[in-house]
């Protein structure tokens, strides 16, 4: 006898399951058929084929620029973030020191706070520096968001990795920056690419904090922002909402596989 | 942080004495070049700045040059003006109800991911989380495509004659359900999470005993199952109660006027039309402290490995 679920209980939840992704994934499906539908509107009933308003988007030069500040913002960010993130990870995992508590709390304590609240904080830094808003104060901010993911990433692993490792390539004579690059680096390597991910896909996504900071060359969630309001584009926005979202279930999954495959060879190494 | 222990007793079975010293001594010297840049960045770029909105909120600064230095001025505005406390409380309401809900959905689906035996339950997990990993804003724009006056759900109505063209439903859109309604369906992916791990590291041997002792399934679950996957529930219901309570992305674009938010009104505090930072800093310091000793009080459930569990 199965002691969790009795054989009813599981088909209910089965189904109870298949609803709930049903639930999630239909809003993707309709922006997914209304992206193709032909019509200013996206209601029913359906009014024909096109490929029309993937064509607008890819001429829209408004669009292509806001996606490729973005991309910038992004790849800066998370190569910031993972930087901080794998320096304070190797201090958090392999140094003992006084006030550990209080400042792993304060690494992480980002994951907390209203961006709304961090948002203005920032607005207020800048405004009292007198620091211009541009591209670099979004990447600053965005830093300080994805620092503690890239903690969560890289802590895990990091504690998995046997110490002795590193000790004995140090017996051996390896300077401390030679021991990290040959033996710790391609140890934690796949969990640097996931939090790398994370921190780029936290960075490409995020619109709270950057609509605070942002300069005047606008972020792709931004221009997406204003476009809601302008119903005559929401057919192009749909058409990129697809594009969008299929790009980054696709890298969830490849990345969701590529870390398994990886740890599970480096898995040997542990033992 | 069991690690660093490692490192000390491995550095203590093959080192004699004075070297060991000394060695552990050039590790522990390292420390702060680790920390260093990290923490640096933090203090000046999130402490800093809050510290210096709460310099806003006592009028130390201000937006406007002029006579102005220390004063509780905001902060009494701010707790006699019954309006930004009612708003306030109408948000926790609102992040309270969508949190419930969600838990109360999550629960079973964890819960038959982590106890039913089934060989897919990782692939099933990325399915359910997928969703969440995609783009905020799209996904929001979605349920506005649907709610609206001319959106999916009406449209479909008209079509099919279920209802006369030209008398949708209009509450559907621009309302306080329309906002619970998305904020629930963004945040019930990530919130069966911490739910499921705790439901994972439940030993089955506990399930079995009770079984075995002559408990029924519902007792089993009542006084095993239930208990030891609280923390797991109380952790996930933070991870969302904490980010909706500040929400103002959602209620500005589904929300319209009923489903106004607390942090639509810091947002409007500080925007352009008639900028009041004194008052807005208040507001904003004091959503700080609410979600700070939240944090505190229930810190113990918040235990990082909730999150980074695979």
């Amino acid at each position: 006898m199965d002691v969790a679920l009795s054989k009813h209980g599981s088909r209910i939840m089965r189904v109870f399951f298949a609803l709930v992704v049903v639930f999630l994934y239909a809003p993707i499906l309709i922006l997914l058929i209304f992206s193709f539908n032909n019509s200013e509107v996206p209601s029913f009933p359906l009014s024909g084929f096109t490929l029309h308003w993937y064509r607008a988007f890819l001429g829209n030069s408004d669009l292509r620029g806001a996606l490729q500040t973005s991309a910038i913002i992004a790849a800066l960010s998370s190569v910031g973030a993972v930087v901080l993130g794998t320096l304070a990870s190797l201090a958090l995992v392999r140094r003992r020191f006084r006030g550990k508590g209080p400042v792993s709390a304060l690494l992480l304590s980002p994951l907390v706070i209203p961006y709304v609240v961090f948002g203005i904080s920032l607005l207020l830094l800048f405004h009292q520096l007198g620091i211009p808003r541009s591209i670099l104060t979004v990447v600053i901010g965005h830093i300080v968001i994805s620092l503690p993911y890239t903690i969560l990433v890289l802590m895990p692993r990091l504690q998995q990795i046997d110490a002795s490792l590193e000790e004995a390539a140090y017996d051996l004579g390896a300077s401390r920056v030679r021991t990290f690059r040959s033996i710790t680096l391609p140890l934690i390597l796949p969990a640097i690419l996931s939090a790398y991910l994370i921190a780029f896909t936290t960075s490409f996504d995020e619109y709270a904090v950057a609509s605070f900071v942002v300069g005047t060359r606008v972020t792709f969630p931004i221009y997406l922002y204003s476009a809601l309001r302008f119903p005559n584009q929401l057919p192009q926005v749909i058409a990129v909402a697809v594009v969008v979202i299929t790009i980054s279930l696709f890298v969830v999954v490849a990345a969701e596989i590529g870390r398994r495959v990886a740890e599970r060879r480096l898995g040997t190494l542990d033992a | 942080m069991g690690r660093s222990e490692g490192l000390l007793t491995s550095a203590a079975g093959d080192t004699p004495a004075p070297s060991r010293r000394r060695r552990l001594l050039r590790l522990d010297l390292t420390t702060p070049g680790l920390l260093g840049l990290p923490l640096a960045w933090l203090v000046v770029f999130f402490v800093v700045p809050i510290v210096i909105v709460a310099a806003y909120s006592f009028d130390v600064y201000s937006l406007f040059p002029g006579p102005h230095g220390f004063t509780f001025a905001g902060w009494r505005g701010f707790f006699h003006d019954a309006v930004y406390l009612r708003l306030f409380w109408k948000s926790v309401q609102m992040s309270l109800i969508v949190s419930a809900i969600i838990v109360v959905l999550a629960y079973p689906l964890a819960y038959f991911l982590a106890l039913s035996g089934t060989k897919r339950k990782y692939i099933l997990l990325l399915v359910l989380i997928a969703p969440f990993l995609t783009s905020y804003l799209l996904r929001v724009l979605a349920w506005k495509v649907i709610l609206g006056d001319q959106g999916v759900v009406n449209s479909f109505l008209f079509w099919t004659g279920l209802r006369a063209e030209g008398n949708p439903i209009s509450q559907l859109l621009y309302s306080r359900f329309a906002v619970m309604l998305v904020l629930g369906y963004i945040w019930l992916p990530f919130v069966a999470l911490p739910i499921f791990v705790s439901l994972e590291n439940l030993d089955r041997r506990l399930l079995e005993a009770a079984s075995d002792l002559g408990a029924s399934r519902l007792q089993a679950f009542r006084r095993v199952t239930l208990p030891l996957s609280a923390p797991g529930i109380v952790a996930a219901f933070l991870f969302v109660f904490i980010p909706t309570l500040g929400e103002f992305v959602t209620p500005s674009l589904v929300g319209g006027a009923s489903g106004y938010m607390y942090g639509n009104q810091i947002v409007d505090l500080f925007g352009t039309g008639f900028p009041d930072w004194e008052t807005g800093s208040v507001l904003a310091i004091f959503l700080l402290g609410v979600v700070g000793v939240l944090t505190i009080v229930f810190s113990r459930f918040l235990q990082p490995r909730q999150v980074a569990a695979d």
